[in-house]
């Protein structure tokens, strides 16, 4: 079963590839603009303000380094003094050194150079013994200590062992080297601490002012190298380099997912105004095709008020002419048999005797009185307009009676084109009418002779009755009007012999159609059902 | 010539007087009658081979008249410029030998009296 269309004021919808009207488009894309400059501004401001932070970490620590180192560099001054002093009594320096020695693995010594080796010549912690060599790695950056105004550092290893080792060049007199050393856990990666200078910074430390992994002593991660923070930083007379990154965000966790959240708060914000203005729009939209739609049904309404105004105008105008019609029409009938009475006695009373004029005189008067019988015979049929009365009727028989009952005038040639075989269920004497007046006034339209073709024939249904002549044919104007009851082209004739051939076509539910062309010819076609069916038709 | 004798009826004094000037050209004896009522009267009174009424007519119309026609009833052609209801005209044929819609060609109406008249009753 068909479903029935849901027709509404959305009924017009058009189907659009863009589901959003223009001024959401606009909104949508310059708040969403908005939202994501702002989000991405704010990320660089956090950026930024991350690095800032991490860069014033990392200087701090590392300043906290450097003042730790420059440390040893005083005490080691200060113990070169002593051992200068006291050359020969080793005791002494250990005694002072003593103090100094605060970690396990942690050693205080003085090297002085004899030839090409470098002897300890005063130890204390756990530095190698007095008289004993030092190892070539330290051997070289006593070489350097010797050269360098302040103190040197550097990475001492003999066997698996490895220490950071400083030592400040000819402090205990020349070519001497007073050092500090401290062994190195084996492992350079300590875990961070809240207490170390760099709190929970992840960091690398190198003795060297490029992160350099032969000189890194101290890592808090084994994701190196680290892409934070790099901030070199003196020791004595060399740089260091302290590396950090920060596991965390040092600006806030809240700071760092801002541009998320003005992000989602943004999209948010865009979704429901977009929302917003689309449901205001789609409303008023709806309204103004309410307001169209209920104007055009109005419109058409009051169009049709209008029609059925007009037709119930024309159609009391049209009864009461029919009615003076019928009065007329029978009023007459009685003076014209009474004329045509007296035309008989006057022809039976000359006979013979009268004179020809006297003869063209009575025959003039008896054809116009025959015409003013015809006339009056439209003038009631079309006022009587009675229900057809159905039975079967032989088409081919009924043109055949018709052509015979109007015989063509002079110079008119007739061809009979009739399908043999059709029988319609119609009443005899109206379609006979109706096919008498399309042949008399074919008849009329070709004053000057020609062809008058009347053919039947059927399909599907239907029976076709067409008068086909070849007279003066019609314009425009008059095609429109043919129908018309009381309308005539003609100077003879009161106009009604169509509008009776149309109402009868039309009480047997049939049409009529026409074609016409001025100077070729004009056809009329009837088309009615080969079983008509009543229609009702008012008179 | 004919010894047929017909009544015209009619009001209208032409139809009268051309009607029975037609038939008395033809042989007939004529007589004629203004109204219904003047018709019913003749009838009784005399006896008509045929009777041309007009149905239409002030006081007693052409159709009570032939209803009412007594025993036996003459050839009655009636004449009409109106057309016959439908129940009328049935009653009317049963009863009218024929009816003639005016206007009507003068030698058809003299053939139909020529058959009534020569009709059996």
């Amino acid at each position: 079963m068909a479903e029935a269309p849901v027709l509404g004021p959305a009924g017009r919808t058009r189907a659009r590839w863009w589901p959003l009207r223009l001024v959401s488009t606009v909104i949508l894309l310059v708040m969403g603009g908005v939202v994501v400059a702002s989000a991405l501004i704010t990320l660089s401001v956090i950026r930024d303000q991350e690095r800032l932070l991490l860069r014033e970490r990392t200087g701090e620590a590392a300043a906290v380094l450097g003042g730790a180192f420059a440390g040893v560099q005083s005490s080691l001054l200060l113990l070169g003094a002593i051992a200068a002093t006291d050359r020969g009594h080793p005791q002494l320096f250990a005694s002072a050194a003593h103090p100094e020695v605060t970690a396990p693995g942690q050693g205080l010594l003085v090297t002085a150079q004899r030839g090409t080796q470098m002897t300890v010549t005063a130890a204390a912690g756990t530095a190698p013994a007095v008289g004993s060599a030092i190892p070539p790695d330290q051997v070289r950056l006593a070489h350097r200590a010797l050269v360098t105004r302040g103190m040197v550092s550097g990475l001492v290893r003999q066997g698996s062992r490895r220490w950071i080792a400083f030592g400040l060049g000819n402090a205990a007199g020349p070519a001497t080297v007073v050092w500090e050393e401290s062994a190195l856990a084996s492992t350079v990666t300590t875990k961070p601490s809240a207490s170390s200078p760099w709190g929970n910074l992840d960091i690398a430390l190198y003795l060297s002012a490029r992160p350099d992994p032969s000189t890194l002593i101290l890592a808090t991660t084994r994701n190196l190298p680290l892409a934070g923070a790099q901030y070199p930083f003196r020791v004595g007379a060399d740089t260091w380099l302290l590396v950090t990154s920060s596991p965390g965000p040092l600006v806030g966790s809240l700071a760092e997912n801002m541009p998320w959240v003005i992000l989602v708060i943004g999209v948010i914000a865009v979704a429901l105004t977009v929302t917003v203005v689309e449901t205001m729009g789609r409303r008023r939209d709806y309204a103004d095709r309410l307001v169209e739609e209920r104007t055009a049904s109005l419109q058409n309404a009051m169009t049709e008020l209008e029609a059925a105004q007009a037709r119930l105008v024309q159609q009391e105008k049209l009864a009461a002419v029919g009615q003076l019609a019928s009065s007329v029409g029978h009023e007459l009938r009685n003076p014209l048999a009474v004329i045509m009475n007296v035309l008989y006695l006057l022809e039976a009373g000359t006979g013979a005797d009268a004179d020809e004029a006297t003869r063209r005189h009575l025959a003039t008067a008896k054809r116009e009185t025959s015409t003013a019988t015809l006339i009056v015979s439209d003038l009631l049929d079309y006022a009587r307009g009675r229900e057809p009365i159905l039975g079967p009727v032989q088409v081919c028989d009924l043109v055949t009676e018709a052509l015979s009952v109007v015989p063509p005038p002079a110079g008119v040639q007739v061809v009979d084109h009739c399908d043999p075989g059709i029988t319609i269920h119609a009443d005899r004497d109206q379609i006979r009418q109706a096919v008498l007046n399309l042949i008399t006034n074919g008849y009329e339209s070709m004053p000057d002779g020609g062809v008058l073709t009347v053919s039947a024939s059927s399909e599907s249904g239907s029976a076709h009755i067409t008068v086909t002549d070849t007279g003066m044919g019609m314009d425009t104007g008059t095609r429109e009007n043919i129908f018309t009851p009381f309308y005539t082209s003609k100077a003879r004739g009161i106009g009604l012999g169509l509008a009776v051939t149309q109402r009868v076509v039309e009480a047997h539910d049939g049409t009529i159609a026409v074609e016409s062309t001025p100077s070729v010819g004009s056809s009329f076609t009837i088309t009615v059902p080969v079983m008509a069916t009543m229609v009702s038709v008012a008179p | 010539m004919s010894r047929y004798t017909v009544l015209v009826v009619d009001d209208e004094p032409g139809m009268r007087d051309t009607l029975a000037a037609i038939l008395e050209l033809q042989g007939y004896r004529v007589s004629s009658a203004i109204d219904g009522e003047t018709a019913f009267l003749a009838v009784q009174a005399e006896s008509f081979d045929v009777v041309v009424m007009d149905v239409r007519m002030p006081g007693r119309d052409g159709v009570s008249v032939l209803q009412e026609m007594g025993n036996p009833p003459p050839q009655v052609i009636l004449m009409t410029a109106y057309a016959l209801e439908e129940q009328l005209r049935a009653a009317v044929k049963a009863k009218a030998f024929a009816i003639l819609h005016k206007p009507f060609d003068a030698r058809r109406m003299l053939s139909l009296v020529s058959d009534a008249s020569q009709a059996e009753r």
